[in-house]
């Protein structure tokens, strides 16, 4: 089967982060976004993909350079997550397609699961869902009658369109109406109950982390370097080239990536990911924060519930407030800054709840 | 719910190979068991009542063997378990045989029709009717193909349907509404129920889609719809990668949120399929008597006390009793009792039925989810819920499924229309459909260690049900009170934090109200599921629903609770440690 893997989006809830990267390429525990859908999409089976991309296609280009399985790039042509589609289904030659939005973070077993209930459905069209409870007005949400799937609709439900969808080539101006004309057709549907991210918002990211490593084992490569005094606690992975250096705490669940340094008497706890290459100075302590690429965080500074981006720096003693936060979509009132790209912040500054720049 | 498969081959397969098939369905369903063996002279049939391992112990399988082979396991949903209503059923020549999969509603018409017409039935069941059917336009000149579409054509209900016919090498096949795949081996082809029974022998798989019917032959499937147009399904081939880790979720990550989700079906079939039953004879029995016995166990038991508390407001005399202390009770003359019990086979039940309230010639009604189950053998009158199997080990569409059976019961016997009871599937769509909130209270509950579930009226044996469900599968400390009891003793536990659930059924609202201020007063975190008005919890989900059927917008609500804290909590909801779905030991 061919799966059409959507990856052009703006990104508006990362605004203005996503003016310089793509959100599908952002790094989680080692991995782009866009790997969790597709490399999920290849353990279900699938095995040729149309990747749809846009302005910062390269970058895409470039998170999949590695990737097994055959992938057509498709440049989006058309507007908006409607013209994404019909420009992806074009170059898609079969009659069905797997519809996958690449910037969903969840357990390989889900396309598992989408793959299964299409097998035992009698239907051309099936749906994943997900139960949510914050920030309903942002996705598409299900009307169950009975126990058949009536209409995706804006309200009326908590069960939400899931991101991957296995329908009929067709043609259509409106997705949302289209799925509903599948719908109103006959479909089926399933509920997906485990880790389920939709990257859309800061606090997605953080929980995106949170819900890869949970659960997770302690891994420390033997390539890694981990100083005779540091501490490394339960359910933290470390990669090769890692560097842990005297006396640092690393509190999991926590991800060290590749090459990455983490400075004297640095705190890395609570579901912290320093990707490949990034830096953490001495002192610093880091909670449910994500350090992306070859980024650099100075000595002294306090993140907690940030995400400081792809080869940005927060000069020493930066101290990211993350309390009270509006969120969109967490329970956890808690958000602290969100730094784009290549930006720096210089040293000693203090980071209202929710900064973004 | 039934298993079936159909497998065609170039080369003769043995019958103990399709046996071997059977087994991975038996999930589906293991009331009874078939199979048939297409021979050059007619179809040879071998059928128990039990499961795969009943079969295999009567034939000698290894020594049957054809080209043409179908295997059903039966999970009875009109007619007893024998070996007479098991399937496959066959023509009155015996020169067609088929298995089903479904429920034909419009069976009783077509079998008289066919009765009047010479055929002679040897079965209760609705299958029957095709082997007939096809029989009779065969007669007419029809070849098999033909007379096999249109008699599923005058199909009413759901069905997947196979059919062998003697003398030739193809497997006839339709669906509606139940699941059917076919699968595309080199010298063989098969159509099962779920992948999962062929995936040994071919992963190319063809789905079939819902109204469209044809034929198997080695290698090769043709597919029509109901007018006999044949479809183009080369694009539908695919190869099935993987093997599934568990069969028949359809997606679904544990049976326990499948079979919720499966709860507006399990009640509309359970209603629908009450005039089959001897609903006259329980009422007038129940209104003859001078009291009501109700027992059961566990989730039974709840269902029991909600159906009891019911007749109470009606003036009558019930007594509610869990089954291993109600030998305790000397039972007096005028008393009927009334047992559930899931199964039908759990031991509590089963011996104070027999070894107790027979001895002194109480009268007894049961109600059951298994057509033929030891506490139907020993029962007066039989009542069903017709919920499919579970094999979750924590009920869950069964007990919503029980709850309908009994507020049918209570209607019939105040002599008021059922005609509530058809938005009863509605009312539990929108319980599912605030999954999300579920969930999120589920998440912070399984970080909890005890917990209440308080609640007023038919509130208090739905909190009972939401306590013991909650124990279950996510091994929180729960227990359930009237909300009124809770200044009595209990609310002694509440300090900062604790979690305390209301089930609120929309009935005592305002007593609800103080019953809730007095735990905020305390801290507690306050949670409630609601039909009609709000209570003013801390997190509360309400429903704008009739009242009478709040059982059907709570009991799945508090099931999805239960569900959505063993998941976070990393238990597997299906096999909670220590619990067996049958109790069968005392």
């Amino acid at each position: 089967m061919i799966a059409l893997v959507l990856a052009a989006g703006e990104g508006k809830g990362l605004y203005p982060y996503t003016s310089y990267e793509q959100k599908e390429t952002i790094s989680l525990v080692g991995r782009p976004i866009v790997r969790y859908v597709m490399d999920g999409l290849v353990s279900a089976g699938v095995e040729r993909f149309v990747v749809v991309i846009g302005k910062r296609g390269d970058q895409v280009r470039e998170a999949l350079s590695t990737f097994q399985a055959p992938v057509t790039f498709v440049e989006q042509q058309r507007p908006g997550i409607d013209g994404a589609v019909i420009d992806g289904m074009e170059a898609v030659d079969d009659e069905r397609i797997i519809l996958a939005f690449g910037d969903i973070v969840t357990h390989s077993k889900f396309y598992n699961s989408l793959i299964t209930a299409y097998l035992e459905s009698g239907t051309n069209a099936v749906f994943s869902l997900v139960p949510v409870s914050e920030g309903l007005s942002t996705y598409g949400l299900a009307i169950i009658e009975d126990d058949k799937l009536k209409a995706i609709s804006d309200s009326g439900s908590t069960l939400a369109l899931a991101g991957a969808y296995i329908i009929p080539k067709g043609r259509f101006d409106n997705l949302l109406s289209y799925f509903n004309s599948l719908i109103e057709k006959g479909s089926s549907y399933f509920i997906w109950s485990g880790n389920w991210v939709d990257i859309g918002y800061p606090e997605d990211l953080i929980r995106a982390v949170e819900s890869i490593l949970s659960n997770r084992s302690t891994e420390i490569s033997e390539k890694a370097y981990v100083a005779r005094t540091a501490v490394i606690g339960k359910g933290v992975i470390v990669e090769d080239d890692a560097y842990i250096d005297e006396y640092a705490v690393i509190k999991g669940p926590a991800y060290i990536g590749k090459g990455a340094y983490v400075g004297n008497f640095a705190l890395v706890r609570d579901y912290t990911s320093i990707e490949e290459r990034a830096r953490v100075g001495a002192f610093c302590e880091l909670a449910h924060t994500l350090v992306e690429p070859e980024a650099e965080v100075g000595s002294k500074a306090y993140l907690s519930y940030s995400v400081v981006g792809r080869r940005a720096r927060i000069g020493a003693g930066v101290i990211a407030a993350s309390y009270p936060a509006e969120v969109v979509r967490s329970s956890v009132e808690k958000l602290g800054c969100l730094i784009s790209p290549s930006k720096y912040v210089h040293h000693g500054s203090v980071l209202q709840p929710g900064h973004r720049e | 719910m039934c298993g079936i498969i159909g497998i065609v081959s170039s080369k003769e397969r043995s019958a103990s190979l399709i046996a071997s098939c059977m087994k991975i369905l038996e999930y589906r369903g293991y009331d009874s068991v078939g199979i048939a063996a297409l021979k050059p002279n007619g179809i040879e049939i071998m059928k128990t009542v039990g499961g795969v391992d009943e079969l295999t112990k009567q034939y000698d399988l290894t020594t049957v063997s054809s080209n043409t082979l179908l295997g059903h396991t039966r999970w009875a949903t009109h007619g007893q378990p024998s070996y007479t209503n098991a399937h496959p059923h066959t023509d009155c020549q015996s020169k067609i045989a088929v298995i089903h999969n479904g429920t034909i509603t419009n069976f009783d018409i077509l079998r008289e029709e066919l009765i009047s017409l010479g055929h002679r039935f040897k079965s209760e069941t609705d299958t029957e009717v095709i082997p007939h059917m096809m029989e009779e336009w065969m007669k007419k000149g029809l070849g098999s193909w033909e007379a096999f579409r249109r008699s599923i054509k005058v199909l009413e209900g759901s069905y997947a349907v196979l059919v062998v016919v003697s003398g030739e090498r193809r497997i006839y096949f339709a669906r509606r509404d139940n699941p059917l795949i076919i699968g595309l081996g080199k010298d063989s082809s098969y159509v099962a129920s779920d992948a999962e029974a062929f995936l040994r022998f071919t992963r190319r798989a063809l789905r079939i889609m819902d109204g469209e019917l044809g034929y198997v032959e080695v290698g090769e499937a043709h597919v029509y719809n109901l007018e006999g147009e044949e479809i183009n399904v080369n694009d539908r081939i695919l190869e099935i990668p993987w093997r599934p880790e568990a069969s028949g979720t359809e997606g679904y990550e544990h049976y326990m949120l499948k079979e919720i989700q499966e709860s507006p079906r399990a009640v509309r079939d359970t209603l629908l399929a009450m005039k089959h039953d001897p609903v006259d004879d329980a009422v007038s029995t129940i209104l003859n008597s001078k009291r009501l016995l109700i027992m059961g166990s566990g989730t039974s038991y709840h269902a029991g006390l909600l159906f009891a508390l019911m007749l109470e407001r009606e003036g009558f005399d019930v007594k509610t009793l869990i089954a291993s202390e109600a030998t305790w009770i000397k039972p007096m003359d005028g008393d009927v009792l009334l047992s559930i019990s899931q199964s039908g086979e759990t031991l509590d039940v089963l011996n104070a039925v027999k070894n107790h309230f027979k001895k002194y010639g109480v009268k007894t009604i049961s109600l059951t989810n298994r057509i033929e189950s030891a506490l139907n053998f020993v029962s007066d009158i039989r009542l069903h819920t017709r919920a499919g199997p579970e094999v979750g080990v924590a009920a869950t569409k069964t007990f919503t499924s029980q709850v309908a059976a009994l507020i049918y019961l209570k209607q019939r016997i105040r002599g008021e229309s059922i005609d509530l009871l058809h938005k009863a599937p509605t009312a539990i769509s929108s319980a599912i459909s605030q999954q999300g909130y579920a969930k999120a209270i589920g998440e912070e509950l399984c970080r909890k260690g005890s917990m209440y579930y308080l609640g007023r009226g038919l509130g208090v044996p739905l909190a009972m049900e939401g306590a013991l469900k909650i124990k279950e599968v996510a091994y929180i400390h729960a227990e359930a009170y009237p909300a009124g009891e809770s200044k009595h003793g209990p609310i002694a536990l509440v300090n900062d934090g604790f979690p305390v659930f209301f089930v609120n059924d929309g009935e005592k609202t305002s007593l609800l109200i103080n019953n809730l201020k007095e735990m905020s007063a305390r801290r507690a975190k306050t949670y409630a599921v609601s039909v009609g008005s709000k209570i003013g919890a801390q997190i509360e989900v309400s429903f704008d629903g009739d009242l009478q059927l709040s059982p059907f917008y709570i009991a799945p609500f508090l099931q999805m609770v239960a569900y959505f804290a063993a998941v976070c909590r990393g238990n597997n909801p299906d096999r909670p440690r220590n619990l067996a779905k049958t109790v069968t030991v005392e």
